[in-house]
């Protein structure tokens, strides 16, 4: 149990992974606990599915410690509670949805009923389809519901909802949410920020293979609470950072967006300093401003 | 803690199920590892066979290795090649599935297309007049029915390592290669000398020369020594499949 009264399923302590010569998670430590979705949130190659790899058995960690259940992740104890859905694996296109969902069911021990697994996942007559034969979003719910199917204590989502239009993504969000609900960890990974925003209960925010923020979701947003102004200016980075209240100064092309604690009076000092300011908007910062912001300063220190 | 690992029996048995039914709606890979042996046979040992049925039932000893290394080798090398980069393994792996009943499930299903096509050859060799006592009968199968073991053992190795298309055309040159250098399809006292000497290294040699004896054909050298460089060859395959496992990441 942790302060929360939250049990522990899952838990990295300063793991560190090369992969091929290339250093891919650095020191990575994090909790993913019972009747919580915890999102593993970054751009790709930041280490998400590797960390996944190392939760799941898959990998060893060079340095530091994995623990799934209380136990190393390779054991097949461990692997028993899990359910998990990887990014991409490839299925017999030759057997039929329902033989699929009830072989995976037949791994663990107190598997759903079929039909139950069935309607969790979406897949309501599509049961004699042959998985060769499903649509890529078809085949996303498929794999969704062979990681369902064993009531998993913990269940590992890479990429979850990449190729589902947005009335299934809804769908799979209200049923992962609904697991969690039942006292599930769910661990998910994913690059977009609406998704860690609407379903999780914490964002661990990665980036190059280092944890760069770890909180609620409105905890992230208040830690760099404040406007974005974007606008196209003829004074260098310098100037615009050392204007009132700028947290960061980025360009891409001839436009600067500026992170600020008070977007009126940032703009206002801006307007003196440079009369001839031009496209010049200003907005609540968004979580991906957020994000980005952060990322820039975890770098910055480094 | 309560034990949360399902019932292993059941495990294999339904994996082994589900392996046999992929193969079944597979025809273009499992027709022409079955049919193939049948049709050399068929043709070689039986229609063209001018030498009585003596010689038949020397081929139908060689030809039954041969056809349990056409599953073993494509099941196993380039199964397991497209599984892997597919992503299926990975699946497999971090699922509760224990690692043993997926081989197991390719095995069954690789000893049941060998079994198929044996039946076949079978069949023919009683129709080419071969006649033989039922303890040679036994014997015969039993040595055909465990041919498939080095063989999928050394496809396995193979599959864990190599890319799908590059098992396939490793399976395709040993499938040859066994074949001919092991004295599946004619005596290798025909080959150059230096070829007779590399049927030693190859498991179907000394597999072919243990199925002759059981229907009382001496073999090249001691059975004994064939028997013993055939447990070397599957503990080494076996070696190096299990090495294969444990160190793919996928």
């Amino acid at each position: 149990m942790d302060r929360n009264g939250m049990a522990v399923v899952a838990r990295l302590r300063g793991v560190t992974k090369t992969l091929g010569g290339r250093p891919v998670l650095n020191a990575i430590s994090l909790e993913v606990r019972a009747g919580e979705v915890t999102a593993l949130l970054g751009p790709n190659g930041a280490g998400k599915t590797t960390t996944v790899g190392v939760l799941t058995g898959r990998f060893a960690p060079d340095a530091g410690e994995a623990e799934l259940f209380g136990l190393d992740p390779g054991r097949p104890a461990a692997r028993a509670r899990i359910g998990v859905v990887l990014q991409s694996a490839g299925l017999p296109d030759v057997l039929t949805v329902r033989e699929l969902v009830s072989l995976h069911s037949g791994y663990y021990r107190r598997p759903r009923e079929i039909h139950e697994t069935m309607a969790l996942a979406g897949l309501e007559g599509l049961e004699k389809r042959r998985a060769g034969a499903l649509s890529g979003g078809q085949l996303r719910r498929l794999h969704y519901a062979l990681a369902i199917c064993g009531q998993p204590d913990l269940l590992v989502l890479d990429e979850p909802t990449t190729g589902l239009d947005h009335e299934a993504r809804r769908r799979l969000w209200s049923s992962v949410r609904a697991e969690a609900d039942a006292g599930t960890a769910v661990l998910l990974t994913t690059h977009y920020l609406e998704e860690a925003d609407a379903l999780a209960d914490r964002i661990i925010v990665i980036d190059d293979g280092r944890i760069v923020a770890d909180a609620t979701p409105s905890g992230i947003k208040a830690d760099v609470a404040g406007s974005t102004i974007r606008c196209r200016t003829m004074l260098p980075d310098p100037a615009l950072a050392a204007l009132p209240g700028v947290r960061s100064v980025r360009r891409s092309g001839g436009a600067a967006t500026l992170l600020v604690a008070d977007g009126a009076v940032a703009a206002r000092a801006l307007l003196g300093a440079d009369p001839s300011v031009s496209d010049l908007t200003i907005s609540a910062a968004s979580l991906e401003d957020a994000l980005g912001d952060l990322s820039a300063t975890i770098r910055k220190a480094a | 803690m309560e034990n949360a690992l399902a019932r292993p029996a059941g495990v294999f048995a339904r994996e082994s199920v589900a392996e046999l039914r992929k193969n079944l709606r597979l025809p273009q890979f499992a027709l022409p590892t079955i049919l193939t042996p049948a049709l050399f046979y068929g043709l070689f040992a039986v229609m063209l066979n001018k030498a009585g049925p003596g010689a038949a039932a020397y081929s139908l000893a060689t030809f039954g290795v041969f056809a349990a290394t056409g599953p073993a080798l494509f099941g196993f090398g380039a199964g397991v090649a497209v599984e892997r980069e597919n992503g299926l393994i990975e699946l497999k792996r971090v699922s509760p599935l224990p690692a043993g009943a997926y081989i197991c499930a390719k095995l069954v299903s690789a000893g049941a297309m060998a079994a198929l096509a044996l039946a076949m050859i079978y069949a023919l060799s009683l129709i080419g007049g071969v006649r033989l006592p039922p303890e040679q009968w036994a014997l015969l199968v039993i040595v055909h029915l465990l041919s498939v073991i080095p063989f999928a053992l050394l496809g396995f190795a193979i599959g864990m390592r190599v890319g799908a298309k590059g098992a396939i055309a490793a399976a395709n040159a040993l499938y040859l290669g066994f074949s001919i250098l092991g004295g599946l399809w004619m005596p290798i006292t025909i080959l150059p000398g230096w070829m007779q000497q590399a049927a030693w290294l190859t498991p179907s040699f000394h597999l072919g020369q243990i199925a002759l004896s059981t229907i009382g054909v001496p073999p090249q050298g001691s059975a004994p020594w064939h028997v013993a460089a055939l447990v070397f060859i599957t503990a080494a395959a076996a070696w190096l499949a299990l090495r294969g496992w444990r160190r793919s990441p996928a």
